[in-house]
């Protein structure tokens, strides 16, 4: 294995990405930073193997119950943590590749390791070789 | 010890745009043979103001001091402004697009190897169909497809139109289709779904004779929606998605009126495509058709035969948004269903955010359907000559 410094911390800044392609495949990976916390996606959507890494991330609506005469409310919750693909809008849980609209999809994710100044994904050289 | 990336290709999102995923090799263009025809690729003006140069001193007037003035659209509630994230443009603000020529060769005709793509125009405009000045929205549609010949139709042979028309008073549209009929890009008329009569009644039939004296078929796409054309019989629902599922019965009772009223035995040449509306409701409108014309076919005498052949022979579907059962053999019990083979015609809904890409759209296709679903069927249906296909394929 081998340390690949994919990026500096300073360089994406909190609610800030950036997309490495090709690496770990052909689409890439996205590094996010969530609240100083540093997470990688698969740049592919699980869903129709959209960008995934390039859409908005967002919260999402949250509410107690539907819109009714006696009230309702409509919040919005876990914002910058939700990345919406690009295409067809499904969401991902940033942190976790966990997809919020379907409990059987997830996408893949990748450690990253803070080492100083310098954000460190594991990789072997076969990531280098673009795939299919 | 850490090595640096720096051989690989850096994208930063807002300096250098998006990194899509190229298309597959399957789509890689061929030059015997039309394999990817797009029944469903917005345009549309870079700001309204650019239609100016295609409008009489009076409409420009009329623009300047008024706006478009079209109708509020019920369904401003669609998504990001209804359009693929990945596509904002760096240098434009949040969630503005550029659709020009070159972007949609860019990231739709040049990356996923379209043959031929029909425009369709705006979906935000087609409130012209609930203008109540007819004249006006007889010029705007004018000055809309003018803008499409010179922006687009000139620049690129794949780029093919549906002009449009405006269904507010039938004689302007047929004085549009006769204006534009001579010029070989016009393929195809277009109308929005959403219109205040049903597209069988008698007040449509001159624009139906013209686009069959031209050999043009008729593509009707979703849309139209204002504040005097309500998307059911018990009103406007409140949110996007219940709007969605308003399409398949407003199509339905469109394909039920061009078939009962007796269009297709007036025009016996004429095609009609209904676009964005979803498929599986087709299946049950034939079968139900039929059955009714068996039972109480002597209230139509003039249907010499099963609705459902009507159908077949003039009917066309657009395959875009695809259903996506669970189930995913469901889909292609559907298309056995739909005769998928003489109906289906490809479409991508470029740029929406919910459009279809040609790869995972139907990845399991035989190679009798994918041909006819992704291009022959467009083709059969379209005004193609043969050197606009020589073209394309040059």
């Amino acid at each position: 294995m081998r340390r690949i410094v994919v990026a500096k911390v300073g360089e994406i800044p909190a609610g800030g990405r950036k997309i490495i392609v090709p690496f770990r495949g052909r689409a890439g990976i996205g590094i996010f930073n969530v609240g100083g916390r540093f997470y990688a996606l698969r740049n592919i959507c699980p869903h129709k193997r959209g960008p995934l890494c390039t859409g908005e991330v967002a919260g999402r609506g949250t509410t107690t119950a539907p819109p009714s005469l006696t009230g309702g409310f409509v919040g919005y919750e876990r914002e910058g943590e939700i990345l919406r693909c690009p295409w067809h809008a499904w969401q991902f849980d940033i942190a976790t590749g966990q997809c919020l609209v379907d409990p059987d999809t997830r996408v893949k994710t990748y450690a990253i390791i803070v080492d100083g100044d310098d954000l460190i994904v594991d990789v072997d050289v076969s990531d280098f070789v673009a795939e299919g | 010890m850490a090595q640096t990336i720096d051989r690989l290709e850096q994208i930063h999102i807002g300096k250098k745009g998006s990194a899509p995923i190229a298309a597959p090799g399957w789509t890689a263009k061929s030059a015997d043979r039309v394999k990817l025809v797009d029944c469903d690729v917005h345009h549309n003006y870079r700001q309204p103001e650019d239609l100016l140069p295609y409008m009489s001193k009076f409409y420009q007037e009329h623009f300047l001091d008024q706006g478009m003035h079209l109708p509020g659209v019920g369904y401003a509630n669609a998504p990001y402004r209804r359009t693929r994230t990945d596509l904002k443009a760096p240098e434009l603000k949040e969630r503005e697009f550029n659709m020009s020529l070159e972007f949609t060769q860019k990231e739709l005709l040049d990356r996923w190897n379209i043959d031929i793509a029909l425009l369709t125009g705006p979906p935000s405009i087609y409130t012209y169909a609930g203008l109540p000045d007819p004249d006006w929205a007889a010029a705007l549609v004018s000055a809309f497809n003018d803008y499409t010949i010179e922006h687009w139709l000139e620049k690129d042979p794949r780029v093919v139109n549906a002009i449009l028309l405006a269904p507010n008073e039938p004689a302007l549209a047929v004085k549009e289709i006769h204006r534009l009929a001579h010029r070989k890009d016009t393929v195809a008329v277009m109308m929005p779904m959403l219109t205040p009569h049903l597209f069988g009644k008698r007040v449509y039939h001159p624009i139906w004779e013209a686009c069959a004296e031209h050999d043009l078929p008729v593509v009707a796409h979703i849309g139209g929606h204002s504040p005097g054309a309500t998307p059911t019989p018990a009103g406007f629902p409140s949110y996007y998605t219940e709007s969605r599922m308003t399409r398949p019965s407003l199509a339905s009772a469109q394909a039920a009126s061009l078939i009962a009223e007796g269009v297709f035995e007036l025009f016996p040449t004429l095609k009609f495509a209904m676009i964005e509306v979803q498929q599986m409701w087709a299946a049950p409108l034939m079968w139900h058709m039929d059955a009714d014309w068996k039972a109480i076919g002597d209230q139509t005498p003039w249907l010499k035969r099963l609705p459902s052949e009507y159908f077949r022979e003039h009917i066309r579907i657009g395959t875009q948004p695809m259903h996506e059962p669970p189930q995913t053999e469901q889909v292609y019990q559907m298309l056995e269903m739909l005769h998928a083979d003489e109906t289906m015609v490809f479409c991508t809904d470029f740029p929406h955010w919910d459009w279809n890409d040609p790869v995972t759209v139907l990845p399991k296709l035989d190679e009798h359907r994918r041909r006819r679903i992704f291009a022959d069927n467009a083709l059969d249906m379209l005004r193609i000559s043969d050197d606009m296909i020589d073209a394309v394929l040059a």
